[in-house]
């Protein structure tokens, strides 16, 4: 019976949403669309929250138990609340003297969430180039040569060279045609997909609101 | 202490950081690990901080506290009732943490999945496929080598499609496509092992210039701070 009305459930937003999006502006339908989308985000909002209150006690559970990782465990969780503990002090704009009207979050997230993520970024680019190092060592095929070929003709072609246009122009030609005509093949394969499983959804096909 | 000073500690953190990050290709040690759960502990406060002061919080204000006003007794009733909505969904969603209870949890799953598949069809099919369409359909209308060019575009998009054609029948004991349709196939994928090429080499691009930003900023750093 939940099943059911779950089923239910998620048909009777879907094609509300549809109606909704499909009608002109100003009218109820739409209104009505961007009144769920509005529900949606909220909800979304929370179960974000919900989510790392789950992460957050996940990492309790292993620091409490002294699980294998725990000082890491209590690393995330003093990180956290720490964070969230500095943006409640800089909303009651507590800092004086020559902090005063100061705000500690922002500069936090400086220089910590920008320059990690940074550096993890700049990380990928020695597993990127070991990668297709390795993909011609494993074995030498048609597919593989193409696919390195159009790599080193994408790299070489961004090199300012005198006498190299040649490349320059290969890779102009390369990126307007024939990857062109294959990003947008896989972006209608997609767009495709989402059409074909989302239909599915909506006439109470898809069996994942039934696990 | 002054904004000097936190821009100093800052910098030293970042610096720390990145070098903590980069240890990684010595292999998996346990300064990348702490750098890692540092970013990880970051994240969550901020994305709890920004959930609950940008989404949560204005909806409260703007729903369930709502200043009378000129609104009616009526109106605002069905204000609050709607802005108690998503809290109900989200108590509905704790009960997913129960596999005996995750049936319950499915009904407020149900909103979200519905109004997301709704946005998604209409996104992919009015944002994707009809402009796609009609601009692969519209490449050939040039003359001489736009043409040709238009030609190539075309016969690129349907082999690509084709190639993510799984049909296949069993013949002579085997279970394969047909024979026209592996043809087709094989030219879409040239082209996809084309575009993902082109792809892989953005990417090599991207983080590369990311890795000479990255080092170039804390290079500054220690020779603004160390050498003077």
């Amino acid at each position: 019976m939940l099943n059911f009305l779950a089923t239910a459930t998620a048909m009777i937003a879907g094609v509300t949403m549809v109606i909704g999006l499909l009608s002109d502006p100003g009218s109820d339908a739409r209104a009505v669309a961007a009144l769920v989308i509005q529900l949606v985000a909220v909800t979304g909002a929370i179960a974000v929250l919900l989510g790392i209150l789950n992460l957050l006690s996940v990492h309790l559970g292993r620091f409490t138990h002294a699980e294998r990782g725990w000082p890491y465990s209590l690393l995330v969780l003093v990180v956290a609340v720490g964070v969230i503990v500095l943006r409640i002090l800089d909303r009651a704009a507590i800092w004086s003297g020559d902090l005063e009207g100061e705000q500690l979050s922002p500069r936090v997230f400086e220089a910590v969430q920008v320059s990690v993520e940074s550096a993890l970024a700049a990380l990928v680019v020695f597993f990127l180039v070991y990668a297709a190092f390795r993909l011609m060592r494993r074995g030498v095929t048609g597919w593989n040569v193409l696919f390195t070929v159009t790599i080193v003709v994408a790299l070489v072609g961004w090199i300012p060279l005198e006498d190299l246009d040649v490349f320059a122009e290969l890779r102009e030609w390369l990126v307007r045609v024939p990857v062109g005509a294959g990003a947008r093949g896989i972006l209608l394969g997609v767009g495709l997909g989402t059409v074909t499983a989302g239909v599915r959804v909506l006439l109470g096909q898809d069996r994942s609101l039934r696990d | 202490m002054t904004p000097e000073t936190l821009d100093l500690i800052g910098g030293w953190v970042s610096l720390v950081l990145t070098l903590m990050v980069f240890s990684y290709l010595l292999g998996d040690n346990f300064l990348y690990r702490i750098a890692v759960h540092v970013l990880v502990g970051v994240a969550a406060g901020y994305v709890a901080v920004v959930a609950v002061e940008n989404v949560i919080l204005p909806w409260i204000n703007a729903t369930l506290l709502a200043d009378p006003g000129e609104a009616g007794q009526t109106t605002l009733r069905g204000m609050r009732a709607v802005g108690a909505v998503p809290f109900l969904i989200g108590v509905l969603l704790l009960f997913k943490v129960s596999a005996r209870l995750a049936p319950v949890g499915n009904l407020g799953l149900a909103l979200l999945v519905g109004a997301g598949t709704a946005v998604a069809v209409i996104g992919a099919a009015r944002g994707t496929i009809i402009p796609l369409a009609r601009e692969t359909g519209q490449a050939a209308g040039g003359e001489d080598s736009a043409l040709i060019e238009g030609v190539i575009l075309i016969i690129g998009v349907i082999t690509t499609l084709a190639y993510f054609q799984y049909l296949a029948a069993a013949r002579d004991g085997r279970v394969q496509r047909a024979r026209g349709l592996r043809v087709f196939s094989g030219v879409g994928q040239a082209f996809v092992i084309v575009t993902l090429g082109a792809l892989y080499a953005g990417a090599i691009l991207t983080s590369l210039t990311i890795f000479s930003g990255v080092f170039r900023d804390q290079l500054e750093f220690i020779l603004d701070k160390v050498g003077g």
